[in-house]
């Protein structure tokens, strides 16, 4: 893989979490290239360090060692206001639980990283939203209160408003670990096929070996480091 | 509106049962700051109106003269300093005002003064058919008396007219008249250092709601009473009207100089007077900020609520891009909004609640003569209120909102996923 081409990348990504005794080695030189239009999933046990490495990759966390590249901007020594501006341009989130804020409708959830963003008007971001929204197949739920949609509904707002600032890559935690089957091939066949029809990039945490296998690649994790990556593509 | 600003808002609005009461201890807190302001200071400028009204703004008295003297203006200077520093106690006193005349036509060169009155001042015997009392005798030239105070406005029976008219007429004050029993068309009898009586018809009776003054102080020809008194040709007191009476303090400083007689501010005369209103108003202050204090406790504990609830939410916004300084706007923005909406209806409450106290019915006589409670309109009673209210509940946000701010959302989003 060509690093300077990846939407993402990292190399010898390190982490150390807790203190004194507790302290855990959990990334041990993690390195990993996400490219347009490509799916990788990360796998592993428990504990094995994806999630520190999802929460670094998407500039929530820092790491100990290492070097991280959005594109082609190396990131380490950005400060927080900057890292929260990448967040808001470069990257989407989607969560296990879906975190939509509760007081808000979808649509009102969709537009809110839109409004960080600037640059638009109001009706121009309902506008997107509303697509958006229609894409996942809520558009006749879009003035609803995130209270009175399903567990199913949540996830698919998530996903609207994770792509809402049209990222270049999207991190995922277990996007469909809430969710029933049916859903859960709905919700992944939605990601992978927007991701390959626009050439996004999305790295996802999974413990569902069907949506693992379905991936691009696979990379399985122990101890803090990537032991295999597989190409299924 | 930025988008901090926007989900403060609607977070607000989510909030709106637990943010009601602080926001109504924060409408009471400004109402009720700006009504015992209102009230207080409305007593106080009353008091202040009286005082300046009966007596003048500035009060030119006994002629002075230094004890320590010396060849050089800067040294008669430094002299006078170090009498000031001992509070004139290295002055030695003259009676009386000689030139009186003079010193009023320099004195009216200023643009501040409006008005000056020679007053001569004495004590004699009054005499009824019905008792004897002591007179504070004050013999005034009419006209200039009228323009210097508010002594026509004091009328309460008789005339001015018919005082002037009177050869021997004298104006008294309620409570001394009520002492004598007389009313207007007696007449009474009044002894000086001449033991030979000499009649006068009380043609107007006054009240200036100043007990002290009402009970002993009687107005007669400026000339009489120099004969009564056996002060021919001398003044005792000028009293000086100042268009801006806030002021005085330093024309009295400067006439001092200039005229080298005593001079007073009303605001001296009046200091401990001043000081019980400035108590007063500084205690209901506090005690009134008490209750806005509350409000911004009541805030603290609500936003302290809400950031322990929004936890996630907080961590999802900052996923999304929002920066520190975002989170704390959303929070800070609840106490802003309240504030606003706090002051602007506290005023509003403020200013209703003043006017109906107004318009309650009270008689207090004593410092002063009033059938009515008594209030002022000023806008810093207003300004104060909200900047107290701002303070309290920004305060009280500060704390919710710096924590909201740097949470870390990496443990709240681990935390949530396990």
């Amino acid at each position: 893989m060509d690093d300077t081409a990846s939407s993402l990348a990292c190399h010898g990504l390190e982490k150390y979490l807790g203190e004194d005794e507790s302290r855990v080695h959990v990334l041990r030189g993690v390195s990993l290239a996400i490219n347009p239009g490509e799916v990788h999933a990360v796998v592993g046990p428990s504990g094995c360090g994806k999630s520190s490495l999802l929460y670094i990759l998407g500039l929530l966390d820092r790491p100990d060692a290492g070097t991280l590249w959005i594109g082609r901007e190396e990131i380490a020594t950005l400060s927080d206001d900057l890292l929260s501006a990448r967040r808001n341009e470069e990257l989407g989130f989607i969560f296990q639980f879906h975190f939509l804020l509760q007081d808000f409708t979808a649509i009102e959830n969709v537009v809110i990283p839109m409004r960080r963003l600037g640059g638009s008007t109001d009706g121009e971001m309902r506008e997107r939203a509303a697509g958006l929204l229609d894409a996942v197949g809520l558009s006749d739920k879009a003035d609803r209160s995130s209270r009175a949609l399903s567990g199913g509904e949540q996830q698919r707002v998530a996903i609207a408003r994770a792509l809402a600032n049209d990222p270049a890559v999207i991190l995922a935690d277990e996007p469909t670990g809430n969710l029933d089957t049916a859903n859960s091939a709905r919700v992944f066949a939605l990601l992978k096929d927007l991701v390959h029809r626009e050439r996004k990039a999305l790295l996802l945490v999974t413990h569902n070996p069907a949506i693992a296998q379905a991936c691009d690649w696979i990379h399985t994790m122990r101890d803090g480091l990537i032991v295999d990556s597989a190409w299924h593509g | 509106m930025s988008p901090a600003s926007h989900i403060a808002l609607r977070f607000t609005v989510s909030r709106k049962r637990s943010l009601a009461l602080s926001l109504v201890g924060v409408i009471f807190g400004v109402a009720f700051f700006i009504l015992t302001q209102a009230q207080t200071q409305g007593f106080e400028r009353y008091f202040i109106q009286t005082i300046i009204g009966t007596s003048g703004a500035v009060i030119i008295s006994d002629r002075f003269q230094s004890r320590y003297t010396s060849f050089s203006d800067a040294g008669a200077r430094a002299a006078e300093d170090v009498m000031r520093s001992r509070g004139q106690g290295r002055r030695k006193y003259y009676e009386g005002i000689t030139n009186a005349a003079e010193i009023m036509r320099v004195a009216r060169q200023f643009s501040n003064v409006s008005a000056c009155a020679p007053v001569v001042q004495g004590t004699v015997g009054i005499r009824s058919n019905f008792t004897s009392e002591v007179l504070s005798v004050q013999g005034v030239d009419l006209d200039a008396q009228l323009a210097a105070t508010a002594l026509r406005s004091q009328i309460i029976a008789g005339r001015i007219e018919d005082y002037r008219a009177s050869r021997a007429g004298v104006m008294l004050g309620s409570l001394l008249a009520d002492k004598l029993q007389v009313g207007v068309g007696d007449t009474v009898q009044m002894t000086g250092p001449d033991p030979k009586p000499r009649t006068f018809t009380v043609t107007a009776i006054f009240r200036t709601g100043n007990n002290i003054i009402d009970e002993r102080r009687g107005y007669i020809e400026q000339r009489a009473a120099q004969g009564l008194l056996k002060k021919p040709g001398l003044v005792s007191v000028i009293i000086v009207k100042l268009r801006d009476p806030d002021r005085a303090p330093e024309i009295a400083a400067h006439f001092e100089r200039l005229f080298g007689h005593r001079a007073r501010s009303w605001q001296e005369r009046e200091r401990g007077n001043l000081q019980i209103f400035s108590t007063l108003r500084l205690s209901a202050g506090i005690t009134v900020s008490l209750i806005i204090l509350l409000a911004g406790f009541l805030i603290f504990n609500t936003l302290t609520m809400a950031v322990m609830e929004k936890i996630r939410e907080i961590a999802i916004l900052r996923s999304m891009g929002y920066r520190r300084l975002d989170i704390s706007v959303i929070f800070l923005g609840q106490g802003i909004l309240v504030a606003t909406i706090g002051s602007v209806l506290g005023a509003a409450a403020g200013a209703l609640f003043t006017y109906l106290v107004s318009l309650i019915p009270i008689k207090v006589t004593g410092f002063f003569y009033t059938d009515r409670f008594l209030v002022a309109w000023s806008w810093q009673h207003y300004l104060t209120a909200a900047a107290i209210a701002f303070i309290a509940v920004l305060g009280a946000s500060f704390l919710p909102a710096r924590r909201a701010a740097n949470l870390a959302p990496v443990a709240t989003l681990r935390g949530s996923g396990q």
